[in-house]
């Protein structure tokens, strides 16, 4: 009996280990295979992916990276409209409704990277359909030469207040991470607060850009005195000189909470480079390519391990806005009517 | 009188030769071509669901019909005010240097109206821009300076940077401007003042209004600039409800109805272009002698140098300084030559051959609507030569919407390849190449035609070997034309480019909108150096400038 016992657990022993001598040599043989084109839709913006792609480029020379970005709204329908004919590889979006709607539709296939299973459960999709890769949290940032300590809103509902009036900037209605707040608030206070925020917003002359990096910029330079943006847009300004300050806000008592969201990747269905799909999204999970989004571009990486850059405010203690991925993207096609009716611009 | 001894010669023509039904098939098949798209977009927009118009007519289509037509007029007026003049001071006075001027005035062609935008916003942004720092830090307190953003801005900017148009066929139509005209006003006592709007610009006024309409078509379909400046119109719109949600009824709404706006101003323009032959110079056409501007020569000089600078001198300039910075910082240059694993020398390869191979295409194409309707002249003819000239009234938004949709679904091997920006170019820009090759038709006599036809030659030997040789001159032309404006697309190219398909016009626009100027410059500055050499030879053509 323990003969047999003893002997099951060498043959056990065996497998584990070979398993983890196998292990390494799996994911390394790609380094060296893998080769041909590899296409890439990104709502992120090129500046904050170039890095990461340079340094999959470097492991993986034999590949050729062919990047479009544009906004997540605009790529999904990119997708959709090829769901016949695929020509991207890998999809990557700046929040999670976007992801979770188009798995719905099956424009994805099923893929966990190596390393998935340790991130958070809330960041994966179902099915592995989708996987998240870093979080970053909607935070007003000020010019701290013009707006003094006291008078500093704490609430992204001051933002309708008539004594900032015209000195708000935001991202407008393309941006995806404009969008997916708006669908979080949605789910948060229901549709008639949200709408009477966003007339909130029109009517206080919020001027609204493209995308962030003109509103962190403009507000940088005095031309606004507080922007609504993702967290690591501060940082970014602040490493330019700026003297700005960040508020995360809706800390109180009975107040929404810090509306956060997260960057995720997909592979396409029936993506004309899968391997190289793969390898990719090994790589944007692996603590390397967590690594450089926290460190290049001030986000919170999601693989536990992976710490966020030295000068970035940790999350932990933060009071969170609860929204559930799942239904905020079936009413994410309601937010769209929503910014239209109210002519968001 | 030459148009109508030509004329004459066609008619004869066409009693011998019947129209070859080669060449009918292959113009109508141009023309087929070129409907599809603009077809497909008012079955699209019409068969939109009811609530989807009811929905646009209760909120935007108002305000945008009212921002778009504002902006078109205000631009307008501004061309015609800022062209005329212009070209008044360059071919009617004795300003000094004035041959220097005019290249001055005509080169700010080469600069895309939204990399003007781009170099005005830096310098302009209130509280934020160059000028408003520099004067705060001189002053010590903010100076309150014109905003370019918004309708005045937006009318400003596109003002710099399309008055090149009124300009071009107003110094045109000031130098073909018979002397005994204003001589005759001046010799029954009128003065020189009351010579000039009784007269001379009445004269003036078919080549104006070709200009004018250029120009009002063109603000139709810019998104660049007006997108930039953050002023709504129809085209920046659409461009909204395309890279918006997944519901194309909204965007083919909008489309329908610019499309209906613009084919008006374009058919009032071929009107009007139909009525302009009387300013045809006659063999004793002399000078008018140009007015002495006296104590008038400084303020001249210093109102046309405003207008060159903030049109050609100040983007240049702000273009190479942030291009030197680009190239003294080592990340931002490494950026500059590489995105995604592409280099800085792939997307200047995919602009030109795709803006050369859509000249080269869209010339072709152009012939056998050009023979037909110059050769034998009949309402259908003239119809398919029209038809051809849609283009000019579909703006690259909507062709943009109109290939994703009809490609990928008829032709689903041709989507996401970089022919499909091609196809826009060519169908977007094929007007001017039908213009070039009907001028330059035109201008042959068709008894040289007939000549090699009685010597045995058959009707293609005669295209190839008589007719093709003598119009190349004037295909050449039309082809430039055609390279020059795919070179600064800007639209159709960012919705149709497939992925790692960059050219000259996304990267700029890419980096600029993203607030990465030095890197955008370097870019940018190359984009109107390569604009520049089809223009120059596109000029070196002109009267003006011989």
């Amino acid at each position: 009996m323990s003969k047999t016992k003893i002997s099951f657990i060498i043959i056990l022993m065996m497998i584990m280990v070979s398993a983890c001598g196998a292990a390494p040599a799996v994911t390394e043989a790609p380094l060296v295979e893998v080769s041909g084109d590899l296409v890439i839709y990104s709502g992120r913006t090129e500046p904050l992916l170039q890095p990461v792609i340079d340094v999959f480029k470097a492991k993986y020379p034999n590949v050729e990276v062919l990047l479009k970005a544009g906004s997540n709204s605009e790529l999904a329908n990119a997708l959709l409209e090829e769901q016949a004919n695929p020509q991207a590889d890998v999809f990557i979006t700046t929040e999670l409704f976007t992801v979770q709607s188009l798995a719905q539709d099956g424009i994805f296939q099923s893929y966990p990277p190596v390393g998935a299973d340790q991130l958070p459960a809330e960041f994966l999709g179902t099915d592995n359909l989708w996987t998240g890769l870093t979080r970053r949290a909607r935070v007003i940032i000020y010019n701290a030469d013009l707006v003094s300590q006291d008078e500093l809103p704490t609430s992204i509902f001051d933002l309708t207040d008539q004594k900032w009036k015209g000195q708000i900037a935001a991202a407008g209605s393309t941006n995806g991470s404009m969008q997916a707040q708006i669908a979080a608030m949605w789910q948060l206070i229901g549709e008639a607060e949200t709408e009477a925020w966003l007339n909130g917003l029109i009517v206080n002359d919020v001027t609204f850009f493209g995308g962030h990096t003109d509103v962190r910029k403009a507000v940088g330079s005095g031309e606004f005195k507080l922007g609504l943006v993702n967290h690591y847009y501060y940082y970014l300004q602040k490493a330019e000189g700026s003297n700005v300050g960040i508020i995360f806000p809706d800390q109180g008592e009975g107040q929404i909470g810090l509306i956060t969201n997260a960057t995720a990747a997909a592979v396409v269905n029936g993506a004309p480079h899968l391997s190289a799909a793969q390898a990719f999204l090994d790589f944007l999970v692996s603590p390397e390519g967590q690594k450089l989004f926290a460190e290049q571009n001030y986000e919170y990486p999601l693989l536990p391990g992976v710490e966020v850059h030295g000068d970035v405010q940790r999350l932990e203690g933060f009071r969170f806005a609860d929204v559930d991925v799942v239904e905020a993207a079936q009413d994410f096609e309601v937010t769209f009517d929503l910014m239209e009716k109210v002519a968001l611009p | 009188m030459e148009t109508t001894h030509t004329h004459r010669l066609n008619l004869l023509w066409l009693k011998s030769n019947p129209i070859s039904p080669r060449l009918a098939i292959a113009a109508g098949l141009v023309a087929l071509f070129v409907a599809v798209p603009l077809i497909y977009i008012f079955i699209r927009a019409l068969g939109a669901e009811p609530e989807a118009w009811q929905r646009l007519f209760q909120t935007r289509i108002w305000k945008l019909l009212g921002n778009t037509l504002v902006l078109v007029i205000a631009v307008t007026s501004g061309t015609l005010l800022t062209g005329v003049s212009m070209a008044w001071f360059t071919e009617r006075t004795d300003m000094p240097g004035r041959k220097f001027f005019r290249w001055m005035l005509a080169l700010p062609l080469a600069v895309p109206a939204y990399i003007g935008g781009i170099v005005h916003l830096a310098l302009l942004r209130p509280r934020g821009g160059y000028i408003p720092q520099v004067l705060e830090s001189i002053f010590g307190q903010p100076v309150p300076t014109p905003s370019p953003i918004g309708f005045w801005g937006a009318a400003f900017i596109l003002t710099l940077f399309t008055y090149p148009y009124v300009y071009l066929l107003s110094a045109a139509a000031f130098r073909s401007l018979h002397a005994s005209l204003e001589e005759a006003a001046r010799t029954f006592g009128r003065s020189p003042f009351q010579t000039l709007f009784q007269v001379t610009l009445p004269a003036l006024r078919p080549g104006l209004a070709a200009g004018a309409l250029l120009v009002a078509l063109d603000i139709l379909a810019e998104y660049g600039t007006v997108a930039l400046l953050r002023y709504e119109t129809f085209s920046s719109a659409i461009f909204v409800q395309l890279s918006g949600r997944y519901d194309r009824s909204a965007a083919s709404i909008l489309s329908g109805i610019l499309v209906a706006l613009a084919i008006l101003i374009l058919w009032s323009e071929l009107r009007l272009q139909g009525q302009a032959r009387y300013t045809q110079m006659e063999s004793n056409w002399r000078p008018a002698p140009p007015v002495m501007l006296g104590k008038w020569h400084i303020p001249a000089l210093l109102l046309v140098t405003c207008v060159v600078s903030a049109s050609l001198l100040l983007p240049v300039i702000v273009l190479t300084v942030w291009s030197l910075q680009a190239f003294l910082d080592p990340k931002t240059l490494t950026t500059v030559f590489h995105i995604g694993s592409q280099g800085f020398g792939s997307y200047v390869w995919n602009s030109l051959w795709s803006s050369g191979l859509a000249a080269l295409m869209a010339v072709i194409f152009s012939l056998p609507v050009a023979l037909l309707s110059v050769r034998y002249p009949n309402w259908f003819t003239r119809f398919i030569s029209r038809f051809c000239q849609v283009g000019y009234a579909i703006p690259g938004v909507v062709i943009a919407l109109s290939l994703v949709l009809l490609v990928n679904r008829l032709l689903p091997f041709l989507y996401a390849t970089p022919f499909v920006v091609v196809i826009a170019y060519v169908l977007r820009h094929m007007p001017q190449a039908v213009r070039a090759s009907e001028s330059a038709l035109n201008q042959l006599s068709p008894s040289l035609e007939e000549a090699a036809r009685t010597l045995g030659r058959t009707s293609f030997q005669t295209f190839a070997q008589v007719t093709l040789p003598l119009i190349l001159p004037g295909l050449m032309a039309g082809g430039s034309l055609v390279f020059l404006t795919s070179l600064k697309e800007l639209p159709a190219t960012l919705l149709l480019r497939p992925a790692g398909f960059d050219t000259l016009a996304v990267r700029v626009w890419m980096w600029a909108t993203e607030g990465f100027y030095s890197q955008a410059a370097p870019v940018a500055l190359l984009l109107v150096l390569a604009s520049a050499f089809p223009l120059y030879f596109l000029l070196r053509r002109e009267q003006i400038f011989k």
